[in-house]
This record gives C-alpha cells, structure tokens and sequence, in this order.
C-alpha cells in the first residue's frame, strides 16, 4: 500500500488550525487516507477528532496511508502539506 | 501549577445571540479567572475568522491566534455550554471549550479532549451534563495528562 512517512512541519504541532487545513485537504482526496503515529492504530485522515486525538506536535513523525487510483499523488500532496509550517501564515 | 480546570470557569446555561457572542462569552471565562487579558478575546475572534475551531459532536474550541499567546498569563480551559445550542457556520454548537495556552501544552490538552469526544457516550454526557462536577470528572483525565 502507499504509504508515506513526515514530519509534521507546523510549529504548533497538528493541532487545531493546521489539523483543519489538513482534514479539508484530505476530505478532498479521491481515495481513503489514514494517518497515524507510530504503530499506534491507523484513523480516518478526514476526522478532525481522530487527527487532533493524535497528538503530533512539531516534528512527530506521522504515517499516511492510502490505496486505489490517485493514492500516490494524494500522499504526495496531504505529505507536503504536513511537512510545511501552516502556522506561519497566522497571525 | 495551578488547576487548568477552575470551577468557575464552568458554564453550564448559557445563552448566546451568536457565534461570536458564544466566543465572547467563552473568553470571558478565561478573563475573569486570570488566565489571559481581556485583549485576548479579540484574537480567539481573529482565530475563528481565520479558521473554524468547529471539531464536531456539537463541539467548538475557541482559542486566540499565536500572536495572542503574550496576552496568556496561564494555561487554562473555559467551558460553556449552550442548552438551546449556537449556529456555527451550519452546525449548532452545545458546548465551547475556550482554551488559553503559552506553550504546546495544549496539543496533549486538545489530543485529550478529542478522545473524549470520540466516545460517543462520553461525548454525550458532556454535551448533556448540568452539573459542573460531571465537567470536572470527564475532562479531569486531561489535567492529569497535560500535568505529567
């Protein structure tokens, strides 16, 4: 299965504003993505309470996973966007 | 430190016209306990500008933009709950849990929160609860966890 491996880029961790970017983005993905951290379990990347219930603060390695047609460029995309600092535009 | 959860800062029927009342009330909360400055509130009505702190099961987390966390003197929750709930952009909001953070402390505060949440029982019983006693008992679990 594609699966791709970040560090999560944001200063805050992935908590409220960047956990939301990220599960709008992943809402849009034309294939089920999971993230996780570790070998805890896999959730739903579009559940804001399942992202937020993660925990990840800058720098944790998160896990994403998908499957099907556009896997790939949809990991790529969700990937960048993890590894990118969603705060820094914040006021 | 002292407790992330004071009692007063506990709720539980309030009324608000809208979003930004309930958020307004919700700072409130947290100014009246000392944890942040009244200039706070302004940022966590920026924040919500910027992007809804909506998280689902009738649940919002408002909180000040990262600009804001000067204007926070220590960490702490605020929890409001609207019986006859509040129109966040479309979805009706029962409970508001305001959040004042300096740190990331609050990463592990909201990862808490959320497990909750995702309890359906548990959810509900937040939702529904009247007693600040039953607030303290559920969210208690985030106190051990953020004081560790």
């Amino acid at each position: 299965m594609p699966t791709r491996t970040v560090a999560v880029g944001s200063a805050s961790g992935l908590h409220a504003r960047p956990a939301k970017i990220f599960v709008e983005a992943a809402a849009k993905a034309p294939v089920k993505v999971t993230i996780r951290v570790g070998e805890k379990k896999a959730v739903p990347a579009k559940s804001m309470l399942s992202v937020l219930a993660l925990g990840a603060k800058q720098g944790t390695e998160v896990i994403l996973e998908a499957d099907g047609d556009g896997a790939d460029e949809a990991l790529d995309g969700l990937a960048a966007l993890l590894a990118k600092d969603l705060d820094a535009d914040d006021a | 430190m002292s407790e992330l959860l004071d009692r007063r800062a506990i709720k539980l029927a309030e009324t608000a016209a809208d979003r930004d009342d309930a958020i307004r009330r919700t700072g409130r909360a947290l100014v009246e306990i000392g944890a942040v400055d009244p200039g706070y509130v302004d940022t966590m009505l920026a924040r919500e500008q910027s992007i809804s702190t909506y998280v689902g099961e009738g649940v919002a987390i408002p909180h000040g933009t990262l600009g804001g966390k000067e204007l926070v003197h220590r960490d702490a929750l605020s929890v409001l709950r609207f019986p006859e709930t509040v129109d966040w952009d479309g979805e009706p909001v029962t409970l508001c849990v305001g959040i004042a953070a300096k740190g990331d402390g609050h990463v592990e505060l909201l990862a808490a929160l959320a497990e909750i949440l995702l309890d359906e029982d548990q959810a509900r019983e937040l939702r529904e609860a009247t007693d600040p006693e039953t607030v303290i008992r559920l969210l208690g679990a985030i106190q051990e966890d953020s004081n560790s």
